[in-house]
């Protein structure tokens, strides 16, 4: 919303108040400005004479000219095509300050000049509020302008300076500059003088003529009336000016009339010329197809949503947004049609949104036109087309429906403002307030009565008037306390915790958090892991791009990873923890991609590679960790993926027999799909079955203060004979009696190759020994490893290596 | 004697001149060894008279006593110089690089998130959370925004169908925390929502079609804007540092009345205005206002029995402002050099 501060002086004295002062006021108090225009800048500015033009003798397009300036004569090069012999017009002299810089006394092409003639655009002028002419060359003043004067910016009544105010949606009212008026004028505490004209639309020299209906309940008020004279001639110059501050081109009196009533009182107008239109009838519809050309010229789509005013059937406007061509004002207009109406905003919004049409009528109506509105514009429009167009011989005004206002009245309680704030202001101040705002408070006791003024739909319950109270007082006498009420504790649920263990778990082993986006194309929908059923689609996405609901995370962590190798970033360990949605369903997951080294230091020769085994391993060290390891954890072949995961290094991850997840190296065809190394190793696990399963307490045993004893073994064994069944295979046969005797078995080398027969590999293992009863003997440990050398021959053919 | 004394005196020199330890054994064997030349003179002590015998011996113990005392002096001293040898030779290059763990960092957002909830659990807190696919009831028609509300349109939120949408803020969240709440018939409410949620938007440096909040809600008796007030200014000294103040400014949001923006004192100026607040010494940082009574109604409560405050912040804009990070891309391109930066405890 913009206005000036000559609006507003129009209105109130704002005589000793600087823009800034206000600016920050009413900024505090609610209406945030954004920004304070001037609407034309410059100093040293003087208004001259030009008494002699000559082409500039080296140059096509310049030219040398003496201009009067009252009390001294200066020669000063020009570029515009327009200047002459003969016009008054506007000099920067040496050393003034424009928009554009400091003019500085010089010679352009061998001709002194000292100044500049200057055009409205090179004084800051906003060129929406400017003709052709005006932006095409230097301005030229009336005959009649006073050469020598200093400030022709004043005598053009461009001397103003324009608040932009943002506007929250509640406060759409103050779109109207009156009730603007208002709002600063309780701000500032001082009295506001709107122009009276109240019951002008009464007026009437003969019966309506003027039919008016509507077929659609979306034209719940429409007001009509027919002026059989008016002359259209160009505005005042006030009308010009206010026009001209809120950014709005002047066309002609009526045509202005009608955008000046609408700027003041929020209402848009349309006037129509009577002669365009075949009948008096107006009919409001929707369910139109076709094309319509508008004021402006252009075709617009007509669809059975929008609201359309016809007459005789055919489309004389666009309701709301803008009228039609044929019947539009021009110089030769000699009667008019005056309307003034409510349409359904949801209606205009969408229509203004597809045509792209937001005009000022249609952004008034979509922020909502006060009800009082459409009454106050008509009398208005009336009283103004009576004092500058000469309208006479005025038809009844037609009304079609009812704004349906109720005049709104209620209480409030000092105590209620009081404890709802938390403050402690007086009833005086309380009362002040109300007065200011023109609630007409009533006081009894501790309660007021308050009538609402219907430009403020904002106002209806008390919490209402609270904010009114503190904003108007002011925020700084807002004290700073903490609730008071029973004391609770602040907690981090199951789910909350263990997520921060799984971040710090694995940031501690290398691994570096990634947040990536939920939605994503359906390519990479394809490409989920543990896909879920029944993915969810967006209704009306931006790009097919994110037009999906993830059902897993790896496919977008993989993006994070090319991006990274494409900077020639090797090393990439991520993980990713977000939950994923599917209809009626939504789990968190945990995703891992890494790929190059996890730690190293290469002149040490530490290299711990992202390969298989470092990423079992420290899948099995945060499960490990949150309470799930030994027999609880499965991992076996990965029969479920192997489109993702290359099908020979993957597995699939098992809480005793549910899926917790799949994990290993990826496919290549998937990596070249994803541009990413084919040595990417990922992991995505459902946190749920961690979640919902029971974790392991951690449990003292007593450590044992007998010896440990070591015993190194290699055997050769068929190759595609699994480690563990070895493995397995001896823990079965290390009890002595009923306790388990072996400690740790540490598989220290896996080879292949010389002196290992094709088709076989030599696994060398060490076993540590330890009871907890007794030191063991040379005997037990013989008869040990005597079962279970035997065992793993008879059931594994493994040969113990001489 | 005559005898004994030269080789005394050639000893000596001996055990000066040695140079390791390993001749220095050999020497204590040659001169103080069962052949050398003590044991010698000992064994030709028998033919001599019993005085002379006498003062011979005590002669003999003082020069091997000496002897014994040199040779000890001298391997000590050899010790420590073949040890400052070795470790001479053990000499380490310090220049030379350390073996430093690879370390991941927590996502900057995450760290944003976790300060907040570390900050309300102290002041007892829950911390409650709701799913991003969310239905109309819970992300508008609860929070007080009416079916025909611009910020239902599709321009804003993504739609699934009529009913369910992606949330657009994680408000939804307070209006499942307060219908829980009444549900169980509890009367004190103080969560704080902390979610990703998702608007509209085409993304560029200011906007994203996905991105993070952090919303508080506090329901009670007697519960005052002045609350509102004291507990962000215990957020604002928390996130920015203990010099902070804060202040409010009207504003309108749908499901609080009055509501409020609150803006912190610059940290990065201290107030006195510089390029991060615009030369205004203020930094917006979050809205907030008084629970509204049709919220609270809707919910179940009775407005006239309680009252509550609820306050929302964008964890991209405390990151962007903690961090001086300019683009809210940055956050979701995970560029390890960007990511890498966010190392530090603090």
């Amino acid at each position: 919303m913009l206005i000036s501060r000559k609006w507003l002086s129009q209105y109130m004295d704002i005589s000793d108040l600087d823009m800034q002062t206000i600016a920050t006021k009413i900024t505090d108090a609610g209406l945030e400005v954004e920004g304070i225009h001037l609407r034309s800048q410059g100093t040293k500015l003087i208004i001259g004479e030009v008494i002699d033009c000559v082409d500039h003798p080296n140059s096509d397009h310049l030219h040398v000219c003496q201009v009067n300036l009252g009390q001294r004569v200066e020669q000063i090069v020009c570029g515009a095509p327009n200047v002459a012999a003969g016009q008054k017009v506007i000099v920067a002299q040496v050393g003034a300050q424009l928009p554009g810089g400091e003019i500085k006394a010089g010679v352009i092409r061998g001709e002194a000049s000292n100044g500049m003639i200057c055009s409205l655009l090179e004084l800051g002028v906003d060129p929406h509020s400017l003709s052709e002419e005006s932006k095409n060359g230097i301005e030229v003043l009336a005959q009649d302008a006073p050469v020598g004067h200093e400030d022709p910016l004043g005598y053009l009544g461009l001397d103003d300076e324009i608040l932009d105010v943002g506007l929250t949606p509640n406060r759409s009212d103050c779109m109207a500059a009156w009730a603007m008026a208002l709002e600063v004028g309780a701000i500032l505490n001082r009295p506001v003088h709107l122009p009276d004209c109240e019951g002008a639309a009464k007026q009437y020299h003969r019966s309506a003529s003027l039919r008016l209906t509507s077929e659609t309940a979306k034209c719940p008020l429409f007001m009509g009336k027919v002026i059989h004279h008016v002359v259209v001639q160009e505005s005042p110059k006030w009308m010009q000016e206010r026009l001209a501050a809120a950014g709005v081109k002047s066309i002609n009196n009526v045509v202005d009339i009608s955008n000046i009533v609408m700027l003041e009182t929020g209402q848009p107008m349309h006037f129509y010329d009577k002669d365009a239109l075949p009948s008096m009838e107006i009919t409001v519809k929707d369910h139109l197809n076709g094309v319509y050309t508008a004021l402006d010229g252009v075709e617009y789509e007509i669809r059975e949503d929008d609201i359309m005013i016809t007459n005789q059937g055919k489309p004389i406007g666009i309701a709301g947004i803008m009228g039609g061509n044929d019947s539009k004002i021009e110089m030769n207009t000699t009667a008019i049609v005056l309307e003034a109406a409510i349409f359904d905003h949801v209606s205009i919004r969408n229509t203004a949104r597809r045509l792209n049409l937001n005009t000022d009528a249609s952004i008034r109506y979509q922020r909502g036109i006060e009800p009082m509105a459409t009454y106050k514009a008509m009398d208005r429009a009336v009283a103004l087309l009576c004092e500058y167009a000469q309208a006479a011989d005025l038809e009844e005004t037609v009304v079609y429906g009812d704004a349906n206002y109720v005049p709104y009245s209620m209480k409030v309680t000092l105590d209620g403002i009081n404890h709802l704030l938390g403050t402690d202001f007086t009833m005086t101040e309380v009362m002040d307030v109300c007065e200011r705002l023109h609630l007409q408070p009533v006081q009894s006791d501790n309660e007021i009565e308050l009538q609402i003024p219907s430009y403020r739909q904002d106002l209806r319950i008390e919490a209402d008037i609270a904010e009114e109270v503190i904003r108007i007082l002011g925020y700084d006498r807002l004290a700073s306390t903490l609730p008071t009420m029973p004391a609770t504790m602040g907690t981090l649920d199951q789910r909350q915790q263990m997520r921060r263990r799984v971040r710090d778990c694995l940031r501690y082993s290398g691994y570096q958090e990634a947040i990536t986006y939920t939605l994503i194309s359906q390519d990479l929908l394809g490409d989920a892991i543990m896909p879920l059923l029944e993915p969810i689609a967006l209704a009306a996405p931006m790009s097919e791009e994110r037009s999906m609901i993830r059902t897993s995370i790896l496919p977008s962590l993989l993006g994070s990873v090319a991006y990274n190798q494409n900077r020639a970033m090797k090393d990439v360990a991520f993980f990713e923890l977000s939950s994923v949605y599917a209809k009626g369903h939504m789990e968190e997951r945990l995703a891992i991609a890494a790929s190059g080294f996890l730690q190293k230091s290469r002149w040490q020769k530490i290299e711990i590679k992202d390969d298989f085994y470092s990423l079992k391993g420290i899948l099995e060290a945060l499960l490990a960790r949150l309470g799930f390891e030994g027999k609880r954890i499965q991992i076996k072949e990965n029969t479920l993926d192997t489109k993702a995961f290359h099908p020979y290094q993957s597995a699939c991850l098992y809480l005793g027999k549910e899926l917790a997840g799949i994990f290993g190296t990826i496919h290549p065809q998937m990596a070249k799909r994803y541009g990413v190394s084919d040595e990417v190793v990922m992991a995505e696990l459902n946190l749920e079955v961690l979640l919902h399963n029971k974790a392991a307490k951690v449990k003292f045993a007593a450590t044992s203060k007998y010896p440990s004893v070591n015993q190194d073994l290699a055997f050769v064994v068929d190759e595609q004979l699994p480690v563990g069944a070895i493995v397995s295979c001896i823990e079965k046969h290390g009890k002595l009696g009923k306790e388990q005797v072996i400690e740790q078995i540490e598989v220290f080398d896996v080879y292949r190759g010389a002196h290992v027969e094709q088709g076989y590999q030599s696994i060398a293992l060490s076993i540590t020994f330890r009871s907890t009863t007794h030191t063991l003997s040379e005997q037990e440990i013989s008869t040990l490893r005597e079962a279970i050398l035997s065992a793993l021959e008879n059931e594994l053919h493994a040969q113990l290596r001489a | 004697m005559k005898n004994l004394n030269e080789w005394k005196e050639t000893a000596v020199q001996a055990i000066k001149d040695c140079h390791n330890n390993a001749e220095l054994n050999q020497l204590r064997v040659l001169y103080l060894g069962k052949k050398g030349p003590i044991q010698e003179i000992m064994k030709s002590m028998k033919e001599l008279a019993k005085e002379e015998r006498a003062e011979l011996g005590a002669l003999v113990n003082e020069v091997k006593q000496e002897l014994s005392t040199l040779l000890e002096e001298r391997r000590s001293v050899l010790e420590e110089q073949e040890i400052a040898a070795r470790l001479k030779q053990e000499r380490l290059d310090i220049t030379l690089s350390g073996y430093q763990p690879q370390i991941g960092n927590l996502h900057p957002l995450m760290l944003v998130q976790q300060e907040l909830e570390d900050v309300f659990v102290s002041l007892g807190y829950c911390v409650a959370e709701g799913p991003e696919v969310e239905c109309d009831l819970y992300n508008f028609e609860r929070a007080n925004i009416p079916k025909d509300h611009p910020a239902r349109d599709m321009q804003d939120t993504f739609f699934i169908n009529v009913e369910e949408l992606l949330r657009t803020h994680t408000t939804a969240v307070q209006m499942r925390q307060l219908e829980q709440y009444h549900k169980e018939g509890k009367e004190i409410i103080k969560v704080i929502c902390p979610g990703k949620v998702y608007r509209r938007d085409d993304d560029d440096a200011t906007h994203s079609h996905q991105f993070m909040q952090c919303e508080g809600l506090v329901v009670g008796h007697d519960i005052r804007l002045s609350d509102l007030k004291g507990t962000l200014l215990f957020l604002a000294k928390k996130m920015f540092g203990e010099e902070r103040v804060i202040r409010f400014r009207p504003s309108y949001f749908q499901f609080t009345e009055p509501s409020v923006e609150v803006d912190v004192s610059c940290h990065i100026c201290g107030g006195k205005g510089c390029s991060v607040c615009k030369g205004t010494g203020w930094i917006e940082i979050l809205g907030a206002g008084m629970v509204h009574p049709n919220v609270l109604r809707m919910a179940g409560f009775d407005p006239k029995q309680c009252s509550g405050f609820a306050f929302g912040v964008g964890i991209e804009r405390i990151a962007m402002l903690k961090y001086g990070i300019d683009d809210i891309r940055a956050f979701y391109t995970n560029d390890l050099r960007f990511l890498k930066t966010f190392k530090r405890f603090e």
